[in-house]
């Protein structure tokens, strides 16, 4: 090809809208993602200022310091690295295993018997993914916590009289049950996606060939949604394992030491090297588990094929066991979902906690003024300013980051299906998906050292809300880039070319034919953002500052100081607003959660 | 008037040439098929003359101004090409009304509102669909559909009316209807289409001229009876025509007169019409048209064992064993014949082609006589 025609390649390039957004998000994504991730690495190399001291070399220099501690200094490396290695990879797997089952269980039964009460079960059971995640590790503390450990007793001791053993009430056992039920709605989106997308023509097959129900499940639908079961396992997994919030509230009161806690002390504390290689070590998991993901979807794609719709298949009929089945699912809902938000309430509204006789009732800390004997004379909820002021801060924050990580996403989604195939598009789909892989907690401490100092034209942004909104947004984007990707992906590129051929601008095309058919998906891809992001700690955990705090931090510190009727009062209200919203949303526009995490 | 010519030009997706320097003249006014099976390049052929698809090389002009061209620099918008697409799956939005998907591009163009009303209401009637009006294409059935995509392409007076497998969704019923209506919106509204199909039997009957395919590269580009009659080589021959032309292995056993011997042990002699140049040994290809291969009940030209017998009324379709070759018949009228018959075989009703065994082209015509 000649030079000339290489320039008009060139020009017919950028003269389409999808080739430059690629480019413009391929530069600024790059940056994002990529620079941090160097910056990770330096940090695991370099000499920190609170170490100066005991490394004995200057801040800034190059120092294998952190690796030799983290690896091989004997019980060092034992009690800061190894053992919280292995509580976390054991807190994971049998989190993921306790989500599968669950999620599995509740998919099987609402897609495949004639339970009664489908749609309450399957709107309930969503509940837990959508609230924060330490909601049923506080409602675990708030029934079991024992007067050992916990101060006063929860209400389980209160009750029974029964003080509960420390292996029951912290540690292992409850973060395993906490995480995996807060997982399970994960898992039974997607299994029960597949369940409810494979051809029913499949199982008839088997049916009309005299195969028993049993054996149809078991030699026909567990094997075709077996590779599916597997890519839900290995996207639980990822995010247990780098879950931070329900460890630091379950595991913490008897020191069960997990990466992210450990990831906290050390960059909170004197060792941000520490911390910055527990980082890596969790990115380097999460990319294995990405491609080991891929490699298994990618090389089983051609019999998970879904075809078609399932049309009304046969329904396992439980017959008498269908309404006690369909009680005890419901009751088991409630326990999860409905139950933890009565024990919030009850819990804000106690003067001494433990006591849970009707005299020891207040409305103190919702609107007390403040009074000096409880709680360094905190104003109660609703008068408090600083809860006020977190609350417009999540607020502000959330409806920012998913205004702009929606955004991006529907144009990164669209771009990258124009262009599927492409490198460029790849590697983009690549950048938009990396975030999700960064633990929360070591993406925001990078960008904590990346921002902290002017950076080019970028000012030194440490403390101001725009920090927040940045971290947010590029964490967020995968989830909205995904609905994004799939709404498109629906959609057959002829729609937007008839468009083209009749003169319609681009802005137009999309803002008149491709939103408004996609709406839902997209709109999915605005509501998940907003939800992470109303109830996300760990990622704005170090990032904020007291005139940018935020609902969730401010439980943190409330429920560090031991202060506990705010700390559930607040939990609360963010309860309350991310249902409630979600709820609407859903009523409104027919988006939802599941249509956005669908493909994940 | 819309004459659009394709000058060199080729489309590259990576490594794979999906059209290979390709020339192209479509008339004014005519109604020309790119035909040839699926993956030979056809739909990308049409999305680069209306600009939905960049060449990788070449020009492309229509209507006498240069719309695209790689040495150039020019790559003219689609909308600036003065042309209309009809897509295989319609493209409707969903989200508009019948009215609103026609009005739509017309309210774009900043018609006035009358105009806009007028315009809209010619086209339903025209189209037959006035009654749809207010629905929304979910609304209605596929042939349904497609009238309102007709409609919405043809709102802003496009010269040139390009179509990408429009009646493949159809069923066989709706179809037949379809091809008469689009024969009839070709005259009505006086301007040039382009028709992309891998149906042989809707290029036959629509177009004015076939372009046929494969695999990125210009077959033959003729009327469609041309290509039917006179086939450039053994693909063009075999693809057009229903039951598909009889293609038989043969060698030259003598010249003048030109002695075919067929596999065996049969023998025909071959009467040029055209110059050709063969020689003693050549290895070639005898096309027969099926039905051009004429029943008889006394021993004629060949013999021949019957097969199978697949009557359908107007026609019956004969499987025969003509030495060691199958042959296929078409026998005109309501008849049945007895598995196992041997049958006389009469070649004199029709020309026969001849091709290269080596190149497979066409070598020339010629009337088939007794040995």
């Amino acid at each position: 090809m000649s030079a000339r025609s290489q320039l008009n390649t060139f020009k017919s390039f950028i003269k389409k809208p999808h080739n430059i957004i690629l480019v413009v998000l391929f530069v600024v994504l790059g940056y994002l993602t990529l620079v941090p991730l160097l910056t990770i690495v330096m940090d695991t190399v370099t000499v920190h200022s609170s170490e100066a001291r005991f490394v004995k070399q200057d801040v800034g220099t190059l120092t294998l310091y952190h690796w030799k501690k983290m690896f091989a200094s004997g019980i060092t490396s034992q009690k800061t690295f190894y053992e919280p290695f292995m509580n976390t990879m054991v807190v994971a797997f049998l989190s993921c295993v306790m989500a599968i089952i669950v999620g599995g269980f509740f998919a099987w039964t609402v897609t495949r018997t004639n339970i009664r009460a489908k749609g309450f079960i399957s709107t309930v059971f969503v509940f837990p993914y959508i609230m924060p995640a330490w909601t049923l590790a506080m409602a675990w503390l708030n029934f079991f916590r024992n007067s050992r450990i916990g101060g006063a007793p929860g209400l389980f001791t209160v009750l029974t009289g029964i003080e509960t053993a420390n292996w029951f009430a912290y540690g292992l056992f409850p973060i395993v049950i906490v995480q995996g039920l807060h997982y399970a709605p994960f898992a039974y989106i997607l299994i029960g996606g597949i369940l409810r997308n494979m051809d029913a023509n499949l199982e008839e097959a088997a049916m009309l060939l005299h195969a028993s129900r049993w054996q149809i499940t078991m030699k026909i639908t567990l094997p075709i949604v077996k590779p599916a079961l597997l890519s839900t396992f290995l996207l639980v997994f990822s995010s247990t394992m780098s879950a931070f919030a329900v460890p630091a509230f379950l595991g913490s009161p008897v020191r069960y030491q997990v990466l992210t806690t450990q990831m906290f002390r050390t960059l909170n504390g004197m060792n941000p090297g520490y911390g910055y290689i527990m980082a890596l070590v969790m990115i380097a998991i999460g990319v294995g588990i990405l491609m080991l993901n891929q490699w298994i979807t990618g090389r089983r794609k051609s019999y998970t094929t879904i075809t078609g719709k399932s049309s009304n298949i046969s329904l396992f009929n439980l017959r008498r066991w269908r309404t006690p089945l369909t009680v005890i699912l419901i009751t088991f809902l409630m326990m999860i979902a409905i139950l933890p938000l009565f024990s919030f309430a009850i819990e804000s509204f106690i003067m001494a906690p433990g006591d849970y006789s009707f005299s020891n009732f207040t409305t103190e800390f919702w609107i007390g003024a403040g009074r000096a004997d409880i709680a360094n004379s905190e104003p109660g909820i609703l008068r408090n300013p600083s809860i006020w002021l977190g609350l417009t801060n999540s607020l502000k924050l959330s409806v920012i980051v998913s205004l702009i990580a929606g955004t991006v996403g529907i144009l990164a989604g669209y771009s990258i299906a124009k262009r599927r195939g492409s490198r460029l598009a790849t590697w983009v789909n690549n950048l938009t998906f990396f975030p999700y892989l960064m633990p929360s907690m070591a993406f925001g401490a990078i960008f904590l050292s990346m921002f902290a100092v002017r950076r080019g034209f970028i000012p030194a942004l440490y403390g101001s809300f725009w920090l927040l909104v940045i971290v947010g947004a590029v964490k967020y984007l995968p989830f909205a880039s995904r609905s994004g990707i799939n709404a498109m992906l629906q959609l057959s590129g002829e729609i937007e070319e008839a468009g083209t051929i009749m003169g319609i601008g681009w802005f137009k095309r999309m803002t008149h034919i491709i939103f408004p058919i996609q709406k839902a998906t997209f709109i999915s891809g605005y509501l998940l953002p907003f939800i992470s992001c109303m109830r996300e700690l760990s990622l704005f955990i170090l990032l904020v500052s007291p005139s940018t705090r935020i609902l969730t931090t401010l439980l943190f510190q409330y429920n560090e100081k031991g202060w506990n009727q705010y700390a559930n009062a607040i939990n609360l209200m963010i309860v309350v607003i991310v249902v409630g919203l979600n709820l609407l949303v859903t009523k409104l526009t027919g988006a939802s959660i599941d249509k956005g995490i669908g493909n994940t | 008037m819309p004459k659009i010519e394709l000058k060199h030009v080729t489309k590259r997706f990576g490594k794979f040439v999906a059209v290979d320097d390709l020339n192209l003249v479509i008339d004014d006014r005519s109604f020309v098929t790119l035909l040839g099976p699926s993956g030979c390049g056809k739909t990308t052929t049409l999305r680069m003359i209306a600009g939905l698809e960049t060449p990788t090389e070449g020009e492309i002009i229509i209507n006498d101004k240069v719309v695209f061209s790689s040495e150039a620099g020019i790559d003219i918008p689609p909308d600036k090409r003065g042309v209309g697409f009809l897509f295989q799956n319609y493209a409707l939005w969903p989200h508009m009304t019948v009215y609103k998907n026609i009005s739509f591009g017309l309210e774009n163009l900043k018609w006035d509102k009358a105009e806009i009303k007028a315009r809209v209401e010619e086209l339903l009637t025209m189209l037959k669909i006035s009654e749809f009006a207010a629905r929304y294409p979910s609304e209605l059935s596929g042939g349904q559909q497609q009238r309102v995509a007709i409609a919405r392409t043809l709102a802003t007076g496009p010269k040139a009316l390009f179509m990408d497998e429009p009646l493949s969704n159809l069923d066989a019923k709706l179809r037949m209807e379809m091809r008469t209506e689009l024969k009839r919106l070709h005259r009505e509204t006086d301007s040039t289409f382009v028709y992309v199909t891998h149906d042989q039997l809707e290029a036959m009957t629509l177009s004015s001229k076939i372009c046929l395919m494969k695999e990125g590269l210009l077959q033959q580009y003729a009327p469609p009876l041309e290509v039917y009659r006179r086939p450039a080589n053994t693909f063009t021959a075999d693809f057009v025509g229903s039951p598909n032309i009889n293609l038989i292995k043969a060698e030259v056993t003598s010249l003048d007169p030109i002695r075919l011997g067929l596999p065996g042990k049969v023998a025909l002699v071959f009467e040029p019409l055209d110059k050709m140049n063969l020689k003693i040994g050549a290895k070639v290809i005898l096309g027969m048209r099926p039905e051009h291969v004429a029943l008889t009940e006394e021993p004629s030209m060949a013999e021949a064992t019957v097969l199978t017998s697949l009557p359908s009324g107007m026609e019956t379709i004969v499987q025969l064993k003509m030495g060691e070759s199958y042959i296929h018949s078409v026998v005109f009228g309501d008849l049945d014949f007895d598995l196992e018959k041997k049958v006389g075989l009469d070649f004199s009703s029709g020309k026969f082609n001849l091709f290269d065994q080596e190149s497979l082209d066409n070598l020339g015509q010629g009337l088939l006589k007794k040995a």
